[in-house]
C-alpha cells in the first residue's frame, strides 16, 4: 500500500477533528465543575494519583449528602505531569474547555506559580499542596484565591528547629538538595536557628543524582556538628547515609518526612538507621474525619490513609469547598471564597465530615471543619500550620515519639 | 474552548520556532544538535531576567535574548565543528546541561532553583483578545523565520550547507571550509532558539531550571522525524501532530472516563513512541518529506 501526502494529511486531520470534539452534552442539572489537576506522571507520580482518587472520592461523597449549596459537584481530572508547561495547558483546558470554577490539588511550588496567574485572570479558586514562600503574597495570591493545605517549607524548617533545640544540640550543619524544596527546608531551619540564639557550623548544597556524596559529606563533617539538618529526597539521602555510616561518625540527623522512610529502612539496615529523626506534617490523626479519610483511602487504593499525606490534603480541599459552598448558598465563586475562612476557622462548632457540617449549616450554626490533613485554620494568606510528628528509627521501626506544634 | 485552542497555537507556534532552527542544523547542514534546549533555556532567562527583574521594555528582552543565544552558540562552534556526528552530538547535549547547571547555581542572577515568578506578559489584559494578540506576534515572528528559511534555501549558502550535510569531503575538495558555515548555521539555529525562550517565558510567565531539562530537544527530534527532516512544512506538521498526541489524550479522558490518569500518561508516550517506530519503518522521509524516494 503507498501512502501519499494528501491521504496522510486526510487521516491527521480526520484525527483531530475526532480528538477535539467536545464532550459536551453532560450539563444537565449544572453541577458545580472543578478540576482535579495533580502530578499523577513526573517527580509527584507517587502522590497523584492517589490524590486524583480522593478528590473524585470526596466528590462523591459531597453528592450523596445531597450536594453542597443546592448543587451537585463533578469533577474534571487531569495531570501536572509535574512540569509547569504542561500545567499551564492542562489549567487552560480545564478552565476554557471544563468550565471548572475551582481547581485542587497542584503538588510542586513550580506548578502551582505557573497555575495561578490564569486562576486569578479567571476568578478561579485554586487550592494548592505546595511549599514556596511566594505563593502566599502578591502576585501569586492578589486576589485571594488561593488556599494552601501544605504547611510552607519555611515551616518545616522551624519545625527542625523546635527538635533541634528540644533534642539539646548545638552545632547543627545542614546538607540541602539543590531545588526550591531542599533549600527551602534548610533557610527555614537556619532563620530559626539563628533566631534562637544558635550557630549553624556548615551549610552544604549539593546537586542530585550523584553516585557519592562523599566530598561534600567531609565537608560538613569536618565541621563537628552534633546534628545534621537535611533538605533532601530518599535516593541522594540512602547514599549520603551509606557513607556517612562507614566514616564511623556519631553524628545525629533530622531527615524530612519523605526522605527517612520504610524505604530507607530498607536499603540501609537497622543498625545504620538506628537513632535518625525523621519529622513530617501529621494529619489529624485522632480526628473522626481522618478516620473517615482512611476507610475512603483504604478503599479506593488499598493502601492506609497515612501513607499519602498529600491525599488527605485533596479530600479536605473538596470538604472546605463544599461547606462553603453549602454557607454560601450559592455557586458564585466571590461569595464562596468569602466563605472559606468561616466555615474552616475557630469561633463554630467543630464538625469532622460534609454531613454533619451541612446539618449544622442549616441549623443556622457556624462551624469549623477539622480537616483530616490538619485542623485547617487558614491565616490571612490562606495557609495552614499543620502540627509535625516526631519519629525516632528504633530497631527499624519509625517510632512517634511526640508530636511538634509551631 | 476557543481560548484553549488559541493556547495550543501558542505553544505549537513557539515550537515550531525551535524545530525551524533544527531543522536548519539538522536538515539541511546534517548537524545533530542535541543541546537545543541550552539556547532556548538561555533566550527565555534573558527575556526574563531583564524584563521581570530590571524592568526594561519587553522588546530589550527579546533581542537579547536572540544575541545572547546566538552568540552562545559561537564558542560551541569553535571547539566543537572539528568533531562529527556523534562526538558533535554529546558536546552539545553536555553544554544544555550545562546551562542548566548554570542557571541553577548562579541564584544572583536568575533565583536559582526557586525560579524567575511574574514574567510580564506579551500583551496586557485578561481574554481571548489578548491571547489572540500574542498569537499574532508570533505568527508574525514565524512567517518572517519561515520567508527568511525560504531565502536561505535557495541561496548559494543554502547549497553549501546541503553540500556539507551530503559530502563534507567533497565540499573540502572544493576549496571551502565547512566549519566556517556550520558556525554560522549554528548561530542562526540558536538565534531562533532564544527567540523562541523570549516568547516562552512571556507566555508562562514563569521560568525555572526544571523546565529547560533534555526533554525539550527530544520533544523537538520527534516533531522534525515525524514531520519530515529538512522540510520547512515537516517542521510545522511534525510539531502540529506532537501537539496532537500531548494535549489530545486530555480530551480522551472526557470522552473515556475509565481510562485512569496513570494509564493515560503511559498511552500518551507510548503513542509517541509507536507513531516514531511506524514513520522510522514505513515513512523514513516523515510526513512531509519526499515520497517519490525512500533515503
Amino acid at each position: 500500500m503507498t501512502i501519499d501526502r494528501r491521504t496522510m494529511l486526510q487521516a491527521a486531520g480526520s484525527a483531530l477533528a475526532l480528538t477535539l470534539t467536545p464532550a459536551t452534552g453532560k450539563a444537565q442539572g449544572a453541577p458545580f465543575r472543578i478540576g482535579a489537576l495533580n502530578p499523577v506522571t513526573g517527580a509527584g507520580s507517587p502522590y497523584g494519583s492517589g490524590m486524583q482518587k480522593m478528590i473524585l472520592a470526596a466528590v462523591d461523597e459531597v453528592n450523596a449528602a445531597g450536594g453542597a449549596g443546592g448543587q451537585k459537584l463533578e469533577a474534571f481530572p487531569d495531570d501536572t505531569q509535574t512540569t509547569p508547561q504542561a500545567a499551564v495547558l492542562a489549567a487552560k483546558k480545564l478552565i476554557e474547555v471544563n468550565k471548572v470554577k475551582a481547581i485542587l490539588g497542584t503538588w510542586s511550588s513550580g506548578v502551582s506559580l505557573a497555575v495561578v496567574p490564569l486562576t486569578n485572570d479567571a476568578n478561579v479558586l485554586l487550592m494548592n499542596t505546595s511549599g514556596a514562600p511566594a505563593l502566599s503574597v502578591p502576585p501569586a495570591n492578589a486576589k485571594g484565591l488561593s488556599y494552601r493545605f501544605q504547611a510552607t517549607n519555611d515551616r518545616f524548617g522551624r519545625a527542625f528547629a523546635e527538635i533541634a533545640v528540644k533534642e539539646g544540640y548545638q552545632r547543627a550543619a545542614t546538607m540541602a538538595f539543590n531545588n526550591a524544596s531542599g533549600i527551602g527546608n534548610t533557610t527555614g531551619f537556619k532563620k530559626a536557628w539563628e533566631a534562637k540564639g544558635k550557630k549553624v557550623v556548615e551549610e552544604v548544597v549539593y546537586e542530585p543524582n550523584q553516585s557519592s556524596y562523599r566530598a561534600e559529606l567531609q565537608k560538613v563533617l569536618a565541621a563537628k556538628p552534633d546534628v545534621i539538618v537535611m533538605g533532601s529526597f530518599l535516593p541522594d539521602t540512602t547514599i549520603i547515609l551509606r557513607e556517612w555510616f562507614q566514616t564511623g561518625a556519631k553524628t545525629k540527623w533530622i531527615i524530612p518526612g519523605w526522605a527517612a522512610n520504610p524505604q530507607l529502612i530498607a536499603a540501609l539496615g537497622l543498625e545504620a538507621t538506628e537513632g535518625l529523626i525523621s519529622v513530617d506534617s501529621v494529619s489529624n490523626e485522632n480526628a473522626p474525619s481522618f478516620k473517615r479519610y482512611d476507610a475512603l483511602h483504604q478503599k479506593v487504593t488499598g493502601q492506609p490513609g497515612a501513607s499519602n499525606v498529600y491525599a488527605a490534603m485533596t479530600y479536605d480541599m473538596v470538604i472546605t469547598l463544599a461547606l462553603a459552598m453549602e454557607a454560601a448558598k450559592s455557586a458564585d465563586v466571590a461569595a464562596i471564597n468569602a466563605k472559606i475562612r468561616e466555615v474552616g476557622n475557630p469561633a463554630g462548632e467543630e464538625v469532622f465530615s460534609f454531613a454533619d457540617g451541612k446539618a449544622a449549616l442549616a441549623a443556622g450554626k457556624k462551624i469549623n471543619y477539622q480537616g483530616a490533613s490538619s485542623v485547617l485554620d487558614f491565616d490571612q494568606f490562606g495557609d495552614v500550620t499543620p502540627d509535625f510528628g516526631v519519629f525516632f528509627i528504633t530497631k527499624g521501626k519509625l517510632e512517634r515519639r511526640y508530636v511538634v506544634k509551631i | 474552548m476557543e481560548a484553549y485552542l488559541v493556547a495550543i497555537l501558542i505553544i505549537t507556534a513557539i515550537y515550531v520556532l525551535l524545530s525551524l532552527g533544527l531543522t536548519l542544523q539538522y536538515g539541511l547542514t546534517g548537524l545533530i544538535n542535541f543541546g537545543h534546549v541550552g539556547f532556548f533555556c538561555i533566550g527565555a532567562y534573558a527575556a526574563a531576567i531583564l524584563s521581570a527583574y530590571a524592568g526594561l521594555p519587553v522588546i530589550v528582552g527579546f533581542l537579547a535574548a536572540i544575541v545572547l543565544a546566538g552568540l552562545a552558540a559561537f564558542p560551541i562552534g569553535l571547539i566543537a565543528l572539528r568533531l562529527r556526528d556523534d562526538y558533535f552530538a554529546i558536546v552539545t547535549l553536555g553544554f544544555s546541561e550545562t546551562v542548566r547547571i548554570i542557571v541553577t547555581s548562579e541564584k544572583q542572577l536568575t533565583n536559582g532553583v526557586q525560579g524567575i515568578p511574574g514574567i510580564p506578559r506579551l500583551v496586557d489584559g485578561v481574554g481571548i483578545l489578548s491571547a489572540l494578540a500574542v498569537l499574532a506576534v508570533l505568527l508574525a515572528a514565524n512567517g518572517a523565520a519561515i520567508y527568511a528559511f525560504r531565502r536561505i534555501v535557495a541561496s548559494p549558502f543554502g547549497r553549501m550547507i546541503e553540500a556539507i550535510r551530503d559530502n563534507e569531503e567533497a565540499v573540502k575538495a572544493l576549496g571551502k571550509d565547512p566549519a566556517r558555515f556550520k558556525i554560522q548555521v549554528l548561530v542562526l539555529g540558536a538565534a531562533l532558539a532564544g527567540l523562541s525562550g523570549a516568547f516562552y517565558a512571556h507566555y508562562i510567565g514563569y521560568v525555572s531550571p526544571d523546565q529547560f531539562n533534555p526533554l525539550v530537544t527530544f520533544y523537538v527530534w520527534m516533531a522534525i522525524i515525524m514531520g519530515g527532516v529538512g522540510r520547512i512544512s515537516g517542521a510545522i506538521v511534525g510539531t502540529a501532530l506532537l501537539m496532537l498526541f500531548l494535549e489530545g489524550s486530555r480530551f480522551l479522558r472526557d470522552v473515556m472516563p475509565f481510562i485512569s490518569a496513570v494509564d493515560m500518561a503511559s498511552i500518551r508516550i507510548g503513542a509517541v513512541g509507536l507513531a516514531l517506530v511506524l514513520f522510522t519503518l514505513y515513512r523514513p522521509q516523515g510526513l512531509m518529506g519526499d515520497f517519490t524516494r525512500r533515503r
